[in-house]
C-alpha cells in the first residue's frame, strides 16, 4: 500500500479513504470479535474505530503509524465496552461468528473451542493476547498499545498460554506430550 | 525433529488467529455513514443583528441605576442639610426672643430702681402709709 493514498485520504479523497478501510478492517473487526465475542458489536466497534480516524486523519504520521493507531483505538475501546457492558451481554463465540477461511488440516473443534477460552480471559489478557497471535506484535508494541508495563504484558502472555493450554488439555484438545 | 511444545502451542494460536474477514457491505456501509465534508467550511463573518434582548443593554441599566442613586443620596443630603440650618434658625430666633426679653424685664427693673432713687417717698408719704 504506498504512502501516497494516506496523504490523499487527508487531502480529502474518500475513495483513497476506502481503500486504507479495506486494507486493515479485517485487523479491526478481528479485534472487535474476539474481545466482545459478538458480530454485531464487532462491526459497530469497527465502524467506531474507523469514524474516528477520519476525524484524526490529520494526525496520522505514516502507514505504521495508521496500523498501530487503530489497534491501539480497536483494543481499547473494545476493553472500554467490555467495562460497560453487562456480563450477560457477552458470551463466548457462538455459532456461526467465525468466519476464517478454514484450512484443510484444521480441526474446526478445536479452533471454535480456543476461541471460547480466549473469550474467557479478562479483558486486558484477551487484547494482549489478540495483539500477540492475532496480529503478532511483540511485547514491547503491546505495552505501548494498551499503555501498559512490557512485564504486565509478558505477564499476561504467560499466565494466558498456561491457562489456555491447561483447558486444551482438559479438554483433551491438545495432547499432553506437548506440555513444555 | 525436535520442536518445543511451548513453540508449537504459539504456532498453533497464531494459526488460529488469524484476522479474519469484516461482514460483506462493511466499507459501503462505513463510507455511508461518514460525514459529507472532512475538511471544515469556513464562512465569510457577517456580523449579525444584535436582537433588542442582546444584554448590551444591562451596563446601560446599570449605569442609569447608579446614577438615579447617586442623585437621590445628593438630594437627601441637600434636605438633610436644610433641615439642620432650619433648625438652627428656630433656635437662633428663640435665643433672640428670650435674650429680648430678658433685657426688657431688666429695662423695667432698672426703671423702677431709677425712680425710686430720684423720688424718695415724702413724710405725709409715710403718715399716709401708716
Amino acid at each position: 500500500m504506498p504512502d501516497s493514498l494516506l496523504a490523499q485520504a487527508r487531502a480529502g479523497d474518500r475513495s483513497a479513504f476506502a481503500a486504507l478501510v479495506r486494507a486493515h478492517q479485517g485487523s479491526v473487526f478481528s479485534i472487535g470479535l474476539r474481545m466482545l465475542s459478538r458480530r454485531d458489536a464487532a462491526e459497530d466497534l469497527a465502524q467506531d474505530v474507523f469514524l474516528q480516524l477520519y476525524r484524526k486523519l490529520d494526525s496520522i504520521e505514516s502507514l505504521e503509524h495508521l496500523g498501530f493507531w487503530l489497534r491501539r483505538v480497536a483494543a481499547n475501546l473494545a476493553i472500554d465496552w467490555l467495562r460497560r457492558l453487562p456480563y450477560s451481554a457477552t458470551r463466548p463465540l457462538d455459532e456461526g461468528a467465525e468466519v476464517a477461511a478454514p484450512q484443510a488440516e484444521e480441526d474446526p473443534l478445536m479452533s471454535r473451542e480456543l476461541l471460547r477460552l480466549l473469550g474467557e480471559l479478562p479483558p486486558h489478557p484477551r487484547a494482549v493476547m489478540l495483539l500477540r497471535y492475532q496480529e503478532d506484535r511483540d511485547v514491547a508494541e503491546i505495552a505501548a498499545t494498551l499503555d501498559m508495563p512490557v512485564n504486565t504484558v509478558k505477564s499476561h502472555i504467560k499466565r494466558s498460554l498456561t491457562a489456555l493450554r491447561g483447558r486444551m488439555i482438559g479438554a483433551k484438545l491438545v495432547d499432553c506430550e506437548e506440555l513444555p | 525433529m525436535n520442536e518445543d511444545p511451548a513453540n508449537h502451542f504459539e504456532d498453533e494460536l497464531r494459526r488460529r488467529l488469524r484476522p479474519v474477514n469484516a461482514p460483506e457491505g462493511f466499507t459501503d456501509r462505513l463510507m455511508a455513514a461518514l460525514p459529507a465534508q472532512q475538511k471544515p467550511v469556513v464562512v465569510p463573518f457577517t456580523p449579525r443583528v444584535r436582537p433588542s434582548s442582546h444584554p448590551v443593554g444591562i451596563p446601560a441599566a446599570l449605569a442609569a441605576s447608579l446614577l438615579v442613586a447617586v442623585l437621590f443620596g445628593v438630594r437627601v443630603a441637600d434636605h438633610r442639610a436644610l433641615v439642620a440650618e432650619q433648625t438652627e434658625q428656630r433656635k437662633g430666633l428663640e435665643a433672640s426672643r428670650k435674650l429680648m426679653q430678658a433685657l426688657h424685664v431688666t429695662s423695667q427693673k432698672l426703671d423702677l430702681a431709677f425712680e425710686a432713687v430720684n423720688n424718695p417717698p415724702t413724710a405725709g408719704d409715710e403718715e399716709n402709709r401708716s
